[in-house]
């Protein structure tokens, strides 16, 4: 284990589980330096290896799969129609 | 989003605002509304209705601020009011039960035995989107909100009205759903595999 302060320590003093150091990084919560700490942990930690390699696929998979659709052209059109009208000038 | 107090604006102010603003997230708006109703029309209709109390709402906005979380959730809003409804979707999920799973020391259970990063790969056609579209809607809009829209915790809780510490637990249990549904096509496709 490396010397060096966790920086995931809970205001409580409480050491956080693997789960938890795993879940603000998947959430895009984790600063540069809980990066850093949960990169080398990792290096000791197969679970967390596991889980994480797993996770970040999916997520890099959603965002590739689920965010194709783009809002139909006339939308915009309408939207801003009704807007004009109802818009005293 | 907090109650700030009502700008005065022109409205030409009102215009830029709009177009500048508001309408650059059009899209992700409408991919939000199209995940939350599964409906293409409803989508649409949603997304308009959100765009049109927005302008209404305007002077409640102050300008500069983070205008995407404030049309997320007003979007969220009209979701709840007028389409949940409509759809018969069973989706009050039991979050006392949420928080105490979130809670339990159980740190394996996150793992998925039989599902792996390769087979993954392999999904290439629209089992990661189904996966997500079936899961309850309270679960999906976490993952929409986190993996797809980047928001953080705090707007996220702004948007959806509820603590942090539910935010968190409700991606939590969202996550691992999701690996269950995306493990259950796995193996679908593992057989599949070996008949060939
Ligand atoms: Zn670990």
């Amino acid at each position: 284990m490396t010397n060096r302060n966790n920086p995931f320590l809970l205001a409580n003093g409480k050491k956080p589980t693997c789960m938890e150091m795993l879940q603000l990084i998947l959430d895009g919560e984790a600063n540069h330096e809980q990066h850093e700490y949960f990169r080398s942990h990792m290096d000791q930690c197969m679970p967390c290896f596991k889980t994480y390699s797993l996770d970040m696929t999916i997520k890099e998979l959603l965002k590739e799969k689920c965010c194709k659709d783009t809002v139909p052209a006339e939308l915009i059109e309408q939207i801003k129609l009704q807007i004009s009208q109802n818009t005293p000038s | 989003m907090e109650e700030t107090p009502k700008q005065q604006y022109s409205n030409r102010e009102k215009n830029d605002i709009f177009n500048l603003e508001f309408l650059p997230h059009i899209n992700s708006m409408y991919n939000f509304a199209f995940r939350l109703t599964l409906d293409r029309d409803d989508a649409k209709d949603l997304v308009q209705d959100t765009y049109l109390k927005a302008y209404r709402f305007i002077e409640s906005f102050q300008k500069g601020t983070n205008a995407k979380a404030w049309l997320f959730r007003i979007l969220k809003n009209s979701f709840i009011n007028d389409y949940r409804k409509k759809t018969k979707e069973p989706s009050k999920v039991d979050y006392q039960e949420v928080e105490a799973y979130y809670n339990s020391e159980e740190v394996d259970r996150q793992i998925t035995p039989d599902l792996r990063v390769e087979s993954l790969k392999d999904m290439i056609g629209d089992e990661i989107s189904n996966a997500l579209n079936s899961l309850d809607v309270d679960f999906r809009t976490v993952i929409i909100l986190c993996d797809l829209e980047g928001f953080k915790y705090e707007e996220m809780a702004k948007i959806l009205d509820i603590p942090i510490g539910t935010v968190r637990s409700r991606l939590h249990r969202a996550r691992n759903l999701l690996k269950e549904k995306l493990s259950a096509y796995a193996k679908l496709m593992g057989y599949k595999n070996t008949e060939l």
